[in-house]
């Protein structure tokens, strides 16, 4: 496609005395003979004639766009950075609360889980103590504790990882995890294709006899 | 201005009044005022096994509902004149009890005793919680069993999260009895290990008794074992005073004790 842009003058008029409208444009002919002339309303035959014979070229009942001012564009163009900077702020916000979310959604507890507390927990966990019998933790992040576990646990995260832990209660994803199964010193189970696999982080220590 | 310490265990039956009856009077041996307030109310037993039954003529639901004061109710000791009692109602049930009326009381009693023992009832509903609103310190005694452990982990649990001190900001010093050991059974495994349930509770451990069939007969004659300079929880309930008292006495590992050489004679000659 080829194509060129032009700016054009444009003479808009229409015809209410055709004797008078002759003499006009007989007198400033130098003047239009650049224009495009545009007539509104009724256009006679004689009129018509007298342009072509002219060689003007004109128009009849022709609705133009309107020209703007150099301030309206100005204006329009300052609204549009506008709306794009409020774009680029609600994204930028947007994207801050997310990596918050997924930065604070640790939780990191240091304080003994005693018999009778159930925690409920959103995100991820960071338990750096023990969880005694009678105690319930629900978690729908990951779970990572790093010390005895006696209580149950209700995970259903990607993973979690977990000590060796003979007494207690373990549902991942609604599966029961056996304990013999948590038998190294540290434990991941985590939900691959389906499966539970569980792998040791550290092996169990093996205490020498002195 | 005394200190106030609550006796809980959680489980029934481990040994807590027996144990405030003996932890009283023995305070009361260290030279300092005690005043033993049995907060079991429905099932008053204190007074039996401090001797005092007989003497009871107000209780302490009577002295809050302001009744009586505390000097008209309160019961000396026969054994030893630092030793009050103030015994619980055995007619009313615990729902008399309401948190305004326990400060009021226990305040006034901070004031003229250093120490003020509270016998918690069993369980964990609200006579329970009203005897650990305003306690400096928790004894929680237990016996080296698993049900006994866990319920006591429980009654922390909520000491933790009910009690003023801590709703104020601060904590409550928590200690723990390990109550009945019986040697031999530690020994062969049978039974708990001290370590482990310090490992499971994690408080500090305040002193540990071994069983002893002397104590029942004490309760029964209303003569606290810590009378007894024979019976070895009589000595352990000595040492576990002395320690409240804030003197150094070394934990004696009452694990070992009953291996000793004069009960293996005592075996032989049997």
């Amino acid at each position: 496609m080829k194509n060129k842009q032009y700016s054009v003058k444009v003479y808009e008029c229409s015809v209410d005395d055709e004797a008078e409208f002759k003499a006009f444009f007989d007198t400033n002919y130098t003047l239009f003979r650049d224009h495009l002339i545009v007539i509104n309303g009724y256009l006679s035959d004689s009129i018509k004639e007298y342009l072509e014979s002219k060689t003007l070229i004109f128009l009849n009942n022709m609705t133009l766009p309107k020209g703007r001012t150099r301030k309206a564009l100005e204006d329009e163009l300052k609204a549009q950075q506008r709306e794009i900077d409020i774009d680029r702020l609600v994204a930028e916000s947007q994207m801050a609360s997310l990596s918050d979310r997924l930065q604070n959604n640790l939780t990191v507890l240091n304080e003994r889980i005693r018999s009778g507390r159930e925690l409920n927990i959103e995100g991820d966990l960071l338990l750096l103590n023990r969880v005694n019998s009678g105690a319930t933790i629900y978690i729908k992040g990951n779970l990572i504790i790093t010390q005895l576990v006696e209580g149950a646990i209700r995970c259903d995260g990607n993973f979690m990882m977990l000590t060796s832990s003979p007494k207690a209660n373990v549902i991942f994803h609604g599966v029961e995890v056996e304990n013999s199964f948590l038998k190294d010193k540290l434990n991941r189970v985590e939900l691959k294709n389906n499966e539970i696999v569980i792998t040791p982080v550290f092996k169990k220590e093996i205490n020498w006899v002195s | 201005m005394g200190i106030v310490i609550a006796v809980i265990s959680g489980k029934g039956g481990v040994g807590k009044t027996t144990a405030v009856a003996n932890i009283g009077l023995g305070v009361a041996m260290n030279d300092k005022t005690c005043m033993v307030v049995d907060f079991d109310i429905g099932q008053r037993n204190l007074d039996m096994i401090l001797g005092l039954e007989n003497r009871v003529v107000y209780d302490m639901v009577q002295v809050m509902d302001g009744e009586a004061s505390v000097k008209q109710a309160l019961i000396k000791s026969k054994v030893h004149p630092n030793l009050h009692f103030l015994a619980a109602s055995q007619s009313k049930d615990k729902s008399v009890l309401s948190s305004k009326k326990v400060q009021k009381l226990i305040t006034e009693l901070k004031e003229s005793y250093d120490y003020v023992i509270l016998d918690s009832p069993a369980g964990i509903e609200s006579g329970f919680e009203h005897t650990i609103e305003f306690a400096d310190a928790a004894i929680v005694v237990v016996n080296p069993e698993v049900s006994s452990i866990r319920d006591a982990d429980r009654a922390i649990g909520i000491l933790d999260s009910k009690s003023q001190r801590v709703k104020d900001g601060g904590d409550v010093a928590k200690y723990l009895i390990i109550n009945r050991i019986v040697a031999d059974m530690v020994q062969s495994g049978e039974m708990l290990r001290s370590e482990d349930i310090l490992d499971i509770l994690s408080i500090k451990l305040v002193g540990k008794v071994p069983e002893d069939p002397v104590v029942i007969d004490a309760s029964n004659q209303g003569k606290p074992v810590i009378l007894n300079k024979n019976s070895i929880a009589g000595q352990a309930y000595i040492r576990v005073s002395s320690r409240l008292c804030g003197k150094k006495v070394e934990i004696k590992n009452v694990e070992l004790s009953d291996s000793g050489i004069f009960k293996r004679l005592r075996g032989i000659f049997r």
